[in-house]
């Protein structure tokens, strides 16, 4: 059940890109994201939700996690982004996977709901590690920047 | 009524998750700066979320006392010299094992049981993703003070981004030129009308 859980989101990986690049772009408190190719967001949100299974349960050690979220961090802060507008992203990254999941109506057995308990707990320790990582990488420019 | 029971367990248990926590933030790699605070100080930062559970996780507050509170604890943080992700791995590290202690209340075969599991959990975690936002937010402003400032934070240069991205994707999104053929001593030479 949780393996189908994660299917689903993978599944509907281009919809849901593409509505969450669409709130985004028209959120005013994360406005730096309107400054992005539109075509890069929307791969940005697809590489997270196409191969959910892998960042969930296939890199177990986080290894790709930390590798590349330091470098989306990195990367921001050579844009120029405020950090809290991508942690805010990053949030409405993950809480656009819980909604689709409630959306779709397919947690109401018992069975289901405790798939969904493991979902939640794999989810968000997921998304605390990108959130982390992406700080660290971030606000090591920072210093950087600060040093020199 | 059981999401309240689960909610009045952690806060009848703070005593015992605070002191859960304060040990794994002492030793965790990520979190190394806490080693240099004085340990009552550290059990009391993490009672404070514990004990008054109920308190921090009202919808009612998130924009007031949660996020002025946490605004508060990220600029205390710099001021204490802590890199901001040490900051956001507590929370996480406190997140995590108040979780770990709700989703061992679950009885897998009991429905009702584990849908207010879940609905605690959106509490939880609505309320640690608004905590980290707002010492983000809190340890910027401080940041400021100290002469960084994101670029984009700047409603000017923000407006000329996102002016450029639009002019770059205008040309993108432009009606393929069409190629015109011209013939010079032997050789097709390529060339494109210019569009006006």
């Amino acid at each position: 059940m949780l393996v189908r859980l994660i299917e689903m989101i993978e599944n509907n990986a281009a919809s849901m890109a593409k509505e969450l690049k669409g709130k985004l772009l028209s959120d005013p408190n994360i406005s730096s994201y309107r400054t992005l190719a539109d075509q890069a967001l929307y791969q940005d949100i697809f590489e997270v939700y196409s191969r959910l299974g892998h960042w969930l349960l296939g890199d177990t050690e986080k290894g790709e996690v930390k590798t590349h979220y330091s470098s989306i961090g990195r990367q921001r802060f050579e844009e120029g982004f405020p950090l809290h507008e991508i942690i805010q992203a990053l949030v409405a990254t993950k809480r656009h996977i819980w909604d689709t999941i409630l959306e779709k109506g397919i947690i109401g057995t018992t069975r289901e709901l405790d798939s969904a308990v493991d979902f939640i707990t794999y989810l968000n320790r997921f998304f605390d590690m990108a959130i982390y990582y992406t700080t660290r990488g971030y606000y090591r420019e920072v210093q950087l920047q600060k040093a020199s | 009524m059981l999401t309240k029971k689960l909610i009045d367990s952690i806060e009848a248990n703070a005593r015992q998750l605070s002191r859960e926590i304060k040990m794994k933030l002492l030793l965790h790699q990520s979190t190394r700066s806490y080693q240099d605070i004085d340990e009552k100080t550290l059990y009391d930062w993490i009672y404070d979320v514990c004990s008054r559970f109920s308190f921090w996780l009202d919808e009612d507050r998130e924009k007031g006392e949660v996020q002025q509170h946490y605004k508060n604890v990220g600029k205390e943080r710099f001021r204490q010299g802590f890199e901001l992700q040490e900051v956001i791995s507590a929370l996480y590290l406190t997140k995590r094992r108040l979780w770990e202690f709700i989703a061992a209340s679950r009885e897998a075969d009991s429905a009702l049981n584990l849908n207010q599991i879940i609905e605690v959990s959106f509490l939880l975690v609505r309320f640690f993703d608004h905590a980290v936002l707002h010492v983000t937010e809190g340890y910027e402003e401080m940041l400021h003070e100290f002469g960084y400032e994101a670029p984009l934070n700047n409603p000017e240069r923000l407006a000329e981004a996102i002016a450029a991205k639009e002019k770059r994707q205008k040309e993108f999104l432009e009606e393929p030129k069409l190629p015109t053929f011209s013939y010079t001593k032997g050789m097709i030479r390529l060339g494109y009308y210019r569009q006006v």
